[in-house]
């Protein structure tokens, strides 16, 4: 809304951020533990007068610092700029809100550096205490960097009661910060522990390597088991949306769980291989291969905390596509375009529906669908739905479902996205005046046959009460309402739509019930066809039909947000029983 | 095109703090820069020519070149952080705009970092090839530089914006704009010039170990700063005919403060000039570092010349909330003192 969007349909932003980030994160928290590690077996080097182990500790510095302070600085830095390239409005926000938590961050990252170069000059050169405390002060200040940063991207996930009184702390020491900060600080030490599998399987001497990967592994396997309370703990304080996400709601959260759950299982026994079965069996294959699903037991853990967070970027603050719950509210129901700074249509007409359509994908949906792509492909998504129904998720399921935010936007626009979703990616039909009759040629008609003798609220009241069926029996014979009036004579259609529309004025116009086909149209054809309901529904009773419409979240999860008002089920059921006997 | 201006954030303290902190950083950033390509073009002169002197000079520098990249890197952050608070709207567009470009940078980064790294360890064993390695990371350098220029140009240019209409990719750059190549090229000479000096004056410190190699290295750091300070000069007044006018009239008398910063810039460059005829580095190097302060601050005024129109950050809504700051002061007094203190640690004895 308030910021251009770098347009790479085919890519998505996402997968730009992720990649980095998942490899920054894999390093960064190396460069935390690692520190420790570092200090603790010099200090066991010196303890024990082994200069085998000081040999080993110095040539694992060198490695630490390739690793941690040029891949793990820079993309670092990475990050930071993919994000404001991504999310510049998010990434604003948290910048504003916690620039001194930033700058401070900084400051530990500047004594890392300066810490990390002196440790790795001055090694075997300088007095052993003050060299362990130079040690000491790198593993402080990447501990302080991990806990600074910990609780600006807590916050992202857990605002918790900052959304109602904004304030550095309270948005800073967030529900799920010190879950997460114990958790990362453990997983850091295991990585260490990983790490160095692999450079000490460049050692030459037998003794040592398996001297070194035993006790590397005692690092990992510890780490390990104290991180796995951390990680309930953490998923505990969940808020309750991301928690149902989290446990099923989202497929796609679910299989990043799955992934997660057998890399920690496979990493779990191959250090216990390493540990406790056969240190000597370590090489630099076995030591990269250990290190595979720790990277995937990260990656689903950092996958599934920016997916818990759907549909926001800031949880309850501002939604993935940069627009934020107050600029959403504002916006209810008005023209999205006009104030769209960034895009290049301001107005949907008749006439530009597509290119319209084609903007506002790029402003609302193409932050988390990208066309064509890996991640979260609209393609497959829309196949199923033709223009119609297009334009009636958009207008009524959306803003059901609990991982994307509403549309925004005049009823206008959502034709214009639908007709560039339907129309244009798949080559569909697309019929503006399918959707414009039906309300607006009922309106026609009822300006043109109605208006002349009395206002709307009169003919309310009488319709009120009435099935559609018994409006058309009534406009069919209006002459015996009142003898002022003759009967309506337009066609059956022309009933139908004066009909429509004079139900629609009655019941609230977000859900104007027709019949069970558009009720279907609306609610269910963005997820699966026809068939498996009708095949569901054969058998049962119309009752018992509309009353499973009621739970459809026993079904299946994803349904949990789905709501049919009573009208709505009984037209569905009758419909379903409708199509049985048709279909046979 | 002042509609597409995004609306910006509030802020926890008054603005002045940021504008401190920030023309507080910069200029180490720019020192640190300039330190890395001083050191880089120098180690590649050096390393070419045949005498065993010239080659040890360049074994010297390849030492210190990837820490460069780290402080250089480093000191990036911190401006880049308080220019983000301060002009958070024009910066994120301009760098969407270039978005391709822009990420680009990192991999660049990390490969010529690697590329000074192994330069550094290798340097025996690559032999004549490492002029390649290093020049391919200097080229790099040079690359991220003109980057840098055209994204600092481009937030200025918000009426430059709309032609993001017509390619919403992140492949645009500033370079219609005729100000950024003296301006490019004022960073890249004049760093490299104030690079020599680093080079002198790391010649001091190796002339403990190496009295002949380190008066060298003095000679040819002071050379180089001497050369290119000249060439400088031309460019530096290039840069400033070529700035709209009501920007560069800020400097002949439209803005007090603006004019004053560049008259005594000016003096300070006769004098840097003199001290370094005279070959006094600590005095030129001193007087060096005032004088990019100088410059980062009239920088500072041709910014805000050019986005009168549309933004000043005195304009930015404050909603107070003190103790954060509080809190990273008293982070960077720790921080800086510990820092003090493995300085000395480090260093004492080297100087003994
Ligand atoms: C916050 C991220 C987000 C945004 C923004 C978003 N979506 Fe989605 N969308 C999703 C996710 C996540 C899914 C389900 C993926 C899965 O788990 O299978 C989805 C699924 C869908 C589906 C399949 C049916 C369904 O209800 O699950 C359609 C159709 C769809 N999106 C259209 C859109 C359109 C059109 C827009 C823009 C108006 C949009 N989405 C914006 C995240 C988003
Ligand atoms: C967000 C996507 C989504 C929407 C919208 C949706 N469903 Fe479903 N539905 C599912 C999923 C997923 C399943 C399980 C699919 C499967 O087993 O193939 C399912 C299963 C069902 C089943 C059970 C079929 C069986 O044989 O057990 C019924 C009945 C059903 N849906 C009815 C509906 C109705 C009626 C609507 C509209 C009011 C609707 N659904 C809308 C996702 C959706």
């Amino acid at each position: 809304m308030n910021y251009p969007v770098w347009y790479l349909p085919e890519t998505g932003g996402g997968i730009l951020i992720a990649v980095i980030a998942v490899v920054h994160v894999f390093i960064s928290h190396f460069a935390v533990g690692g520190g420790l590690y570092l200090v603790l077996t010099e200090r066991k080097g010196l303890k024990e007068n082994d200069a085998g182990i000081l040999a080993f500790t110095k040539g694992h510095a060198k490695f630490f610092m390739l690793v941690t302070m040029v891949f793990g600085g820079i993309t670092g830095v990475g990050i930071w700029f993919i994000i404001s390239l991504v999310q510049p409005a998010a990434t604003s926000m948290l910048i504003h809100t916690f620039v001194y938590g930033w700058a401070s961050e900084w400051v530990w990252f500047l004594v890392e550096i300066v810490a990390l170069i002196i440790y790795f000059y001055t090694f075997g050169k300088m007095d052993n205490r003050t060299h362990q405390m130079i040690g000491w002060i790198y593993f402080a200040a990447a501990w302080l960097s991990l806990f600074l940063i910990n609780g600006i991207i807590d916050f992202m996930l857990t605002p918790g009661a900052w959304v109602d009184s904004q304030g550095f702390w309270i948005g800073f020491f967030n529900p799920s910060f010190w879950p997460s900060l114990f958790f990362r600080s453990f997983f850091s030490f295991m990585l260490a522990g990983l790490y160095a599998f692999l450079t000490s399987a460049f050692l030459k001497d037998p003794r040592l390597k398996a001297n070194m990967t035993r006790y590397s592994g005692k690092w990992a396997l510890i780490s390990l088991l104290l991180m796995l309370p951390c990680g309930y703990w953490y998923l505990s304080v969940l808020p309750e949306p991301a928690r149902m996400l989290v446990e099923g709601q989202s497929p796609t959260i679910q299989i990043a769980g799955q992934y997660g759950l057998y890399a920690l299982i496979i990493t779990f026994v191959l250090v216990l291989l390493l540990t406790v079965v056969r240190p000597a069996l370590n090489n630099k294959l076995i030591a990269v291969l250990t290190m595979i699903p720790a990277f995937i037991l990260l990656g689903s853990f950092e996958w599934t905390r920016e997916a818990a967070r759907r549909p926001y970027v800031l949880n309850q603050i501002m939604y993935s596509n940069g627009v934020t719950i107050a600029q959403a509210d504002a916006l209810q129901g008005q023209s999205f375009l006009a104030p769209a700074k960034w895009a290049s249509i301001h107005e949907a007409t008749n006439q530009n529906l597509t290119l319209a359509g084609a903007e506002i994908f790029k402003f609302q949906c193409y932050a988390c669908h990208t066309i064509g792509g890996i991640n979260n492909d609209i393609l497959p998504k829309t196949a199923s739905m033709d223009f119609p129904a297009m334009t009636g998720y958009l207008l009524n399921v959306i803003h059901k479902r609990p991982y994307m935010p509403p549309f925004l936007g005049n009823k206008l626009e959502a034709m214009a996205l639908a007709a560039y979703l339907v129309g244009d990616l798949h080559d569909k039909e697309v019929d503006p005046a399918l959707i414009t009759a039906s309300t607006d040629m009922g309106q026609k008609l009822y300006n043109d046959n109605c208006v002349g003798c009395h206002g709307i609220d009169i003919i309310q009241d009488w319709a009120a009460e009435l099935t559609l069926v018994e409006i058309i029996a009534g406009l069919e014979s209006l002459s015996e309402l009142n003898e002022m009036m003759t009967d309506f004579s337009g066609t059956l259609q022309e009933k139908q739509l004066l009909a429509g529309y004079l139900k629609s004025v009655v019941t609230p116009p977000s859900s104007p019930v027709i019949d069970g086909k558009s009720v279907y149209d609306q609610n269910c054809v963005g997820c699966h066809g026809k068939d498996i309901i009708v095949a569901w529904a054969a058998g049962q009773t119309e009752s018992a039909v509309s009353a499973s419409l009621a739970k459809l979240g026993l079904l299946n999860p994803m349904m949990a947000g789905l709501s049919l008002n009573d009208q709505e089920r009984l037209a569905m059921a009758a419909w379903l029983s409708a199509e049985q006997t048709g279909g046979k | 095109m002042l509609s597409m201006l995004p609306a910006p954030d509030s802020i926890p303290t008054s603005w002045g703090y940021f504008q401190f902190f920030l023309l507080l950083t910069f200029p180490l950033h720019l020192l640190f820069m300039n330190a890395l390509l001083g050191s880089s073009v120098l180690a590649i002169a050096a390393h070419l020519q045949a005498s065993q002197k010239s080659k040890a000079l360049a074994y010297e520098l390849a030492k210190v070149i990837p820490l460069l990249i780290a402080l250089a890197v480093n000191f990036g952050v911190a401006p880049f952080l308080f220019l983000q608070v301060l002009y958070g709207q024009h910066i994120y567009v301009s760098s969407i705009l270039m978005g391709l470009f822009w990420i680009m940078i990192i991999p660049t980064l990390i490969v010529a970092y690697y590329a000074t790294y192994w330069y550094d360890f290798k340097f025996i064993t690559l032999g004549r090839n490492g002029v390649w390695v290093l020049s391919f990371a200097l080229l790099c350098f040079l690359g991220i530089g003109f980057l840098l220029s055209n994204n600092m140009t481009l937030m200025l240019h918000p009426e430059a914006w709309g032609a993001y209409l017509s390619n919403a990719s992140g492949t645009l750059l500033n370079t219609q704009d005729v100000t950024l190549w003296p301006r490019y090229l004022h960073f890249m000479v004049g760093g490299t010039a104030a690079g020599g000096l680093f080079v002198a004056l790391y010649g001091r410190f190796l002339a403990r170990k190496d009295a002949s190699l380190g008066a060298y290295a003095s000679a040819i750091g002071m050379k180089l700063f001497l050369t290119l300070t000249v060439v400088q000069i031309a460019i530096g007044t290039w840069f400033l005919l070529a700035l709209p006018k009501a920007q560069m009239l800020l400097f002949m008398g439209r803005n007090g403060l603006a004019t004053l910063c560049f008259v005594v810039a000016l003096l300070l460059i006769a004098i840097t000039l003199f001290a370094a005829f005279k070959q006094k580095v600590y005095l030129a190097a001193t007087l060096l570092a005032g004088l990019v302060y100088l410059m980062v601050f009239m920088r500072d005024f041709v910014r805000r010349g050019y986005l009168e129109e549309y933004f000043s950050p005195e304009m930015l809504k404050v909603v107070p909330e003190y103790s954060p700051l509080i809190f990273f002061i008293v982070t960077l007094v720790v921080g800086l003192s510990l820092i003090l203190w493995m300085l000395r640690m480090a260093f004492t004895p080297l100087l003994k």
